[in-house]
């Protein structure tokens, strides 16, 4: 499949917009550039099984200008961030931050990737900016009532034999399960934000 | 009295509450001072890339960098592999790149703090098996957990990327450490695969399949408990084990600690208090007891 799918490729034409694109736009994306297509990061992938397309695939399909079949594609948020395409790759590419790259900057274009995993993230970062750590309870609460709040007790109560669990060892706070309840916030909290929206915007590709 | 800032994270916090406890417990006892970095935040772990972008992931790490430079300049030692990977990769980066720095400078500017480079980041295992050594763990370990196999499950980021302490592929400093408290490490395929970290909050069945195979690999070869040095690693192989059961048809039913609870087990702490065991939710204590 792959061989026939390369054919067709060969046959299209070649689009350098969207490789442009992800150098000067995408954190790391510049790296891609020393990519050999060997599909060493593919091969030690955890989840490669798991995608239509392997990291090797998509940075090719980056540079023959598959804008709209990358920046949709749910294979650049299934990363679990092990590391293991950064120590094997032999051209030293971040294979996992050109990925994590991808991923924001697809959120940021209007694409979803991955629906849980986007809301997931939100509701993460969301404890960061506003109270400086991340309350592990509040992040599950806040992202499993992304999509309101039947939906969200609905997973909740899926998931309750784990809760329950956390809770009865002391591993978890009861209070943070309770809607509108956040984690303590660090003592210089609005410098930090202060620092946090200074980097969003120096950021590479600029502010959203 | 050798001092280090212990960077908790926030999974020790809550989620891993019995890997603080073990930790502190077993310095102690080791006679090495931990401070913690005041004021200190999250560091974004591996998820902050999806809402926010790079930089914006260095500054938070290059605030605790300069944090702990501020208030002393001691090693920082993370016992959570995450936080560990990140602050140190961060940290790098800053030292191998000036301009770098200076635009994280500019930025830290914000809260009237500045970064030099100065500080080191450090994992728990390293600072264990290089600082204080095999030799001193072994001394205290009066109550060598003999005759227990462990399955040392080291996870994926614990040593990585760079391998400064052990081998990316082939690591073995938690083995030395389980052989220095007595017990023995049995080797497995799987040490160093990835148990799937956040993965089980948004794709479960995913995660199932990555945690059976490690738990599938450590008992094959005869573990009869796991230990680890990451919070996920632990949560993940433990709290999700009897659903790991019910979706592969498995029945796995093996304690999964971290190494400092073993540790303070073997140095004669107590089992609830210092090794916290009584927080673990697949109870240990029937498996140690065959060293007693």
């Amino acid at each position: 499949m792959e061989g026939s799918n390369m054919a067709q490729k060969a046959s299209s034409k070649y689009d350098p917009t969207f490789a442009k694109e992800v150098f000067e736009k995408v954190d790391s994306g510049e790296e891609i550039k020393k990519c050999m297509q060997c599909g060493v990061c593919a091969a030690s992938c955890p989840l490669a099984d798991k995608m239509e397309f392997s990291p090797r695939r998509i940075f090719a399909m980056i540079r023959a200008g598959e804008r709209d079949k990358v920046l949709a594609s749910g294979d650049i948020m299934l990363c679990t961030s092990c590391y293991t395409c950064i120590v094997r790759c032999p051209r030293k590419v971040p294979v996992m931050e050109v990925m994590h790259g991808l991923a924001h900057y697809a959120l940021r274009s209007g694409f979803v990737p991955r629906k849980e995993s986007s809301k997931f993230g939100k509701a993460f970062w969301d404890c960061i900016y506003k109270t400086g750590r991340v309350d592990e309870g509040v992040a599950a609460r806040t992202y499993y009532l992304a999509d309101g709040l039947v939906a969200g007790a609905k997973r909740g109560l899926e998931m309750k034999d784990i809760a329950l669990n956390m809770l009865k060892h002391k591993r978890m706070n009861i209070m943070s399960a309770i809607p509108g309840i956040q984690g303590k916030k660090i003592k210089n909290i609005a410098s930090l934000q202060k620092m946090l929206d200074k980097a969003e915007a120096m950021g590479k590709g600029g502010s959203k | 009295m050798t001092k280090y800032f212990l960077y908790s994270g926030c999974s020790l916090e809550s989620s891993a509450s019995n890997y603080l406890i073990s930790v502190e417990s077993v310095f102690k006892a080791l006679g090495v001072e931990l401070r913690e970095i005041e004021d200190w935040n999250c560091c974004g772990a591996s998820i902050a890339y999806i809402a926010a972008n790079q930089l914006s992931q260095i500054v938070l790490n290059a605030r605790n960098l300069a944090l702990a430079e501020a208030q002393g300049g001691y090693d920082i030692v993370a016992p959570c592999s995450s936080c560990y990977i990140v602050m140190n990769q961060v940290n790098r980066e800053l030292e191998e790149d000036p301009a770098l720095m200076k635009k994280v400078n500019s930025i830290l500017a914000e809260g009237n703090l500045t970064y030099k480079g100065s500080v080191k980041v450090r994992h728990v295992l390293d600072v264990l098996y290089n600082d204080i050594g095999v030799e001193k763990i072994k001394g205290l370990a009066k109550k060598p957990l003999k005759g227990i196999k462990v399955g040392g499950y080291v996870g994926c980021q614990t040593v990585r990327p760079y391998g400064e302490y052990d081998s990316v592929e082939r690591p073995v400093v938690m083995d030395r450490i389980i052989e220095a408290i007595g017990a023995e490490p049995v080797d497995f395929s799987h040490k160093i695969k990835c148990c799937g970290s956040g993965i089980f909050l948004t794709e479960l069945d995913y995660g199932y399949q990555l945690v059976g195979d490690i738990l599938d690999s450590a008992t094959s070869k005869g573990a009869k408990v796991m230990t680890t040095a990451c919070p996920l690693c632990q949560l993940n192989l433990e709290a999700y084990q009897e659903r790991v059961n019910k979706a592969l048809n498995k029945s796995y039913n093996i304690p999964v600690t971290f190494i400092t609870q073993l540790m303070a087990v073997s140095f004669g702490l107590d089992p609830s208090k210092d090794a916290c065991l009584d927080r673990n939710i697949i109870p240990v204590g029937k498996a140690l007891k065959a060293a007693a």
